[in-house]
């Protein structure tokens, strides 16, 4: 029952209760503390737009009060928004609020804070937002600030390789090309110029062979030869597989051709001796 | 080549180069069996053959490189198996191949040349 009435009762000062700005103020002061402009701040209307340099400081000063009692309260959140409208970039920067609802917040630009948006030519819309358990939320919007054009931010070390590369263009050689028919028919003379001389020694030795066509020789020279022959055949036209087939099926009246033509010859050398 | 020189005058190297040589050649003439001199024929073709093929190379042109390698590689490959032919059929080393047949050779050489001939072949392209 207590509960119930605790509750109702902390809805009615939520509905009764909400926050107010007293006497929001800024001043626009110099490294050595000249006041370049000061004012307070009109919550119905926008004053001129603010111009801070890059060693100005800007003080901003209010108070947070309950409406009714005009008594200052701290509220649960109280928060700066800084909001680039053309780019989007916003910034949110907590302000510490006094037990009494005094609150004071200083924007250095020789030391900005890191909530501070990248800034560029265009205003900085800055608000204030006021958050509580017990009172309704609020959000006034102060002025428009006109802040020194931030850095560029520093290059990543990989951002190089986060590029569209240009397209690849493959260059190949020129095509080798054969020289001209005149010096290929003379190499080609020269290179078959051996047999000649491989002919001529052979006829000055003279070496006999009486028995190249015996029965039992000329078998074996002959599938010697067709071995050349399928050799051939198979640079022209044949497979791989092809050569191998039938060179195996070649191979076998061959060793027994070869034995026999061998063995004879081994007869005729120890006969001869 | 020419008989030997008459070795009255043995005063230059050159000139005792020159009888050395031709005293090798003369007692190859006279001392080699005639098959191996058909072997030998067939050894200097072999290298007279890849010689040319290797000055065509470098002079002219590779570009059929595969057609030169294989022309090449046959020419280097045939002198291989025939000089081992002719080493183990010299009645000379009859000691070192007691039980190398000169038909064993043979059969040796007929095979070795088969499976070379068809990678060269095959190199051919």
């Amino acid at each position: 029952m207590v509960w119930q009435f605790s509750w109702l009762l902390l809805a009615a000062t939520v509905q009764a209760a909400s926050l107010s700005l007293q006497s929001p103020r800024f001043t626009i002061s110099t490294p050595d503390a000249t006041q370049l402009r000061s004012d307070t701040l009109s919550l119905t209307e926008k004053p001129e737009p603010l111009t801070l340099g890059p060693t100005d400081t800007l003080k901003l000063t209010f108070q947070i009060t309950e409406s009714d009692e005009g008594k200052g309260v701290q509220p649960h959140q109280t928060f700066l928004r800084f909001y680039d409208k053309a780019s989007g970039e916003e910034g949110i920067q907590p302000v510490r609020v006094t037990p009494g609802g005094k609150a004071k917040f200083e924007l250095n630009m020789v030391r900005p804070p890191a909530s501070i948006p990248p800034t560029t030519h265009n205003p900085l819309e800055v608000s204030l937002i006021l958050g509580s358990f017990v009172h309704a939320p609020a959000q006034y919007d102060l002025f428009d600030l006109y802040l020194p054009a931030s850095q560029t931010p520093a290059e990543h070390p990989d951002e190089a390789s986060f590029h569209v590369l240009p397209a690849i263009k493959h260059t190949f050689r020129p095509e080798q090309k054969s020289p001209p028919q005149f010096v290929s028919a003379v190499f080609a003379a020269t290179v078959l110029s051996p047999w000649l001389v491989l002919i001529g020694l052979w006829s000055k030795i003279g070496v006999k062979v009486p028995n190249l066509f015996s029965l039992s020789i000329i078998p074996f020279t002959a599938l010697l030869g067709a071995f050349e022959v399928l050799l051939v055949w198979y640079w022209v036209d044949l497979k791989l597989g092809q050569v191998l087939l039938y060179g195996g099926i070649l191979a076998i009246p061959t060793v027994f051709a070869g034995k026999q033509a061998l063995y004879a010859t081994g007869e005729w050398r120890a006969g001869r001796k | 080549m020419a008989g030997p020189k008459s070795s009255s005058k043995p005063s230059t190297a050159s000139s005792e180069t020159y009888v050395a040589v031709s005293t090798l050649w003369k007692s190859y003439l006279d001392q080699t069996p005639d098959r191996l001199k058909f072997i030998d024929a067939f050894l200097a073709f072999t290298v007279l053959s890849g010689v040319l093929q290797f000055v065509y190379c470098v002079l002219v042109t590779n570009f059929p490189f595969n057609a030169f390698l294989a022309g090449f590689a046959s020419s280097v490959g045939q002198f291989v198996l025939t000089a081992s032919l002719r080493a183990q059929v010299n009645p000379e080393n009859r000691s070192e191949f007691k039980e190398v047949s000169p038909e064993r050779a043979f059969a040796d050489f007929a095979l070795g040349s088969i499976v070379l001939h068809f990678f060269v072949f095959n190199f051919l392209g």
